[in-house]
């Protein structure tokens, strides 16, 4: 058997006697987009934390080419492994070039300045994400999708092996979502995703791992994992599932009403609405 | 454009040099006596190349009186300031100063107890029990803020506030029993002055902010990575809890030092770094070069407004800072208020 480029095993996690991750096993497959999806408070944080060595499991481990990654130097680790976070730093004024830059730190001693590589390495990036005409901006002063952009900037300056990203697509327009999710498959590397927009899941994800209550309940490609019935076991909604016409991915269609009170309103008001303009188109 | 940046901050840097030369020998001009800047390159000149004629009580005024105390003013600016600017980074905390942390009032009990069991203003009881008593306040700090990165800055923060209070209260009480002749001294030496300054006693403040100056450009990406967040920090293999601790402790140090050969300078560590990014334009601590300049320049010339305002006496330089920097304040927000 080969060693797996990234595994978790046997991982566990808790706080004050509160479980919150339960025995996760899983291995994460080289140049592959993962997705992790889950309902609020399933654990998907907190699973990331663990993979990018911010929160030390009680039990079992994540283990980067069967090492664990607890064994790896912080600075050896973060050469391996970029991250970007859920919300992005506000209320300091730096450049866009300075927080980009902020990613050649792992690769840098104490008392070094940047070099004309690194100026190559850094200007590259930014071409990548397509904020040239920003570089010199006040970060503050970019739009939330700008903003990711930058950090993912930042992150390929590390040149990672892997790039996790917690919730990149929140607060965004429909159109930095996909181009964000476009972006990071682009760059081909491994990335650990956490989604909330199970549509965009599906088509943007090569795998899909599914969380509840901080267990892995499902792993496997969209195809797979989405079906009308696991979604309902999982996120508690009743959907149908049919291939979207450009990628043939899963594609959710959900039905809505479920407020039985506001829903019988609805209708009864519906239905009075549509008597009285029947009433009224016919007088 | 990043070398059209990089250039015009080199720029700045020799001009703040050259200003702080010629400020160097204008302050020296400066002062009770009669001194003219012509005197000043006489005297300077001779000592280096032994030429020119010069008067015995010029030159001892000039190179045993006036120099020492330029030099002490610029290092102690220059190290505040820098102290501050650190601290305000690694805590991410605009309001972030070398005395939030309880050093002054740490260094404020020292020199009581000094003053009130040696009973003299001894020239060398009164700093060392600053400095004790500020390294004290620090450690009890410390010890508060823990090795965790969670809360760690609101530990720091509020322990900072609550040791302040505790040596405060400890001041008081000494004071309050003791004798007013040491109420006074104990007032004087916190109002802050370059008076004492020597030429031996030169030599630990300057070394502490050249050592630790040279510490801080080291950790330059370090520090400007916490910026952005702890997690953020951490996911670039920053081993942030322990960075800021040593942060702390090196900021601390400046201080104490500064403390315990000048007295309490107050705003000059909160309100330089504040000026520097302001006119710069960026919160990150590239320019600790700039920052620290700044700083030194600034005392060098309130030095200079404490020693001339008032014929035949010296004002204190913390009411100076502290007025300058009251109002500088209420000027900023003033604006800040327009601008958003």
């Amino acid at each position: 058997m080969s060693t797996p480029f990234l595994a978790i095993n046997n991982l566990s996690w808790q706080v004050d006697h509160h479980q919150i991750l339960t025995n996760i096993n899983c291995t994460f497959p080289k140049g592959k987009v993962i997705g992790v999806i889950g309902p609020n408070g399933s654990g998907k944080s907190s699973l990331l934390r663990c993979i990018y060595r911010v929160t030390k499991p009680c039990a079992g481990g994540v283990f980067y080419q069967d090492k664990n990654i607890w064994k790896i130097p912080a600075k050896q680790y973060a050469r391996t492994m970029a991250v970007v976070l859920q919300e992005a730093p506000h209320n300091f004024s730096m450049s866009v070039t300075q927080v980009i830059a902020m990613g050649l730190t792992p690769h840098k001693g104490l008392f070094s300045f940047d070099n004309a590589e690194d100026q190559v390495i850094l200007t590259e990036a930014i071409n990548r994400v397509g904020l040239s005409e920003h570089a010199d901006q006040p970060f503050d002063s970019l739009s939330g999708g700008e903003k990711q952009r930058a950090l993912i900037a930042r992150a390929i300056v590390q040149q990672p092996q892997i790039l996790v990203m917690d919730e990149p697509t929140n607060h965004l327009d429909i159109k930095y979502q996909i181009q964000i999710l476009e972006l990071v498959r682009s760059l081909g590397i491994t990335v650990i995703v956490s989604i909330h927009d199970l549509n965009l899941a599906s088509a943007m994800c090569d795998s899909l791992m599914v969380l509840n209550h901080g267990e892995l309940v499902y792993q496997g490609t969209p195809e797979e994992v989405i079906t009308s019935k696991r979604l309902s076991d999982v996120f508690d909604i009743c959907c149908t599932v049919q291939p979207h016409p450009q990628t043939h991915k899963p594609n959710i269609c959900y039905y809505y009403g479920y407020q039985h009170n506001w829903q019988d309103e609805y209708h009864g008001s519906q239905k009075q609405d549509q008597e009285l303009k029947y009433e009224q188109s016919h007088d | 454009m990043i070398d059209a940046i990089f250039s015009l901050r080199f720029l700045l840097l020799i001009v703040l040099t050259v200003i702080i030369l010629l400020s160097g020998l204008f302050a020296t001009s400066f002062g009770a006596a009669n001194i003219s800047m012509l005197d000043v390159f006489t005297v300077l000149g001779h000592q280096a190349f032994s030429f020119g004629e010069i008067t015995a009580i010029k030159e001892r005024i000039i190179i045993e009186l006036r120099l020492p105390r330029v030099i002490l003013a610029f290092f102690a600016g220059a190290g505040l300031a820098l102290s501050g600017s650190v601290l305000q980074t690694v805590t991410r905390n605009p309001l972030a100063d070398p005395y939030l942390f309880g050093i002054s009032s740490g260094a404020s009990f020292g020199a009581v107890i000094a003053i009130t069991a040696f009973s003299t203003v001894g020239s060398f009881a009164l700093p060392v029990g600053a400095f004790i008593g500020s390294t004290i306040a620090v450690l009890l700090v410390l010890a508060m803020a823990g090795n965790r990165v969670n809360q760690q800055i609101e530990k720091m923060l509020l322990s900072g506030v609550a040791v302040s209070f505790m040596f405060s209260a400890g001041t008081s009480l000494i004071l309050y029993m003791g004798e007013p002749q040491a109420a006074a001294s104990v007032l004087f030496w916190t109002l802050g002055s370059f008076a004492r300054a020597q030429w031996d006693s030169l030599a630990m403040p300057v070394f502490t902010v050249l050592g630790c100056l040279v510490l801080f450009i080291g950790f330059k990406r370090q520090i400007n990575a916490v910026l952005a967040g702890d997690e953020s920090a951490q996911t670039l293999g920053i081993p942030v809890a322990r960075l800021r601790l040593f942060m702390l402790i090196l900021s601390s140090l400046i201080t104490a030092t500064i403390v315990a050969h000048c007295g309490g300078i107050g705003f000059v560590g909160l309100m330089i770094p504040h000026l520097v990014r302001l006119s710069l334009g960026s919160s990150s601590i590239g320019s600790l070069w700039i920052t620290a300049l700044v700083g030194g320049l600034f005392l060098v010339w309130v030095d200079v407004v404490a020693r001339t305002l008032l014929t035949n006496q010296e004002l204190p330089v913390g009411v100076i800072t502290s007025v300058i920097g009251s109002v500088f304040f209420l000027v900023i927000l003033t604006h800040r208020k327009k601008g958003s």
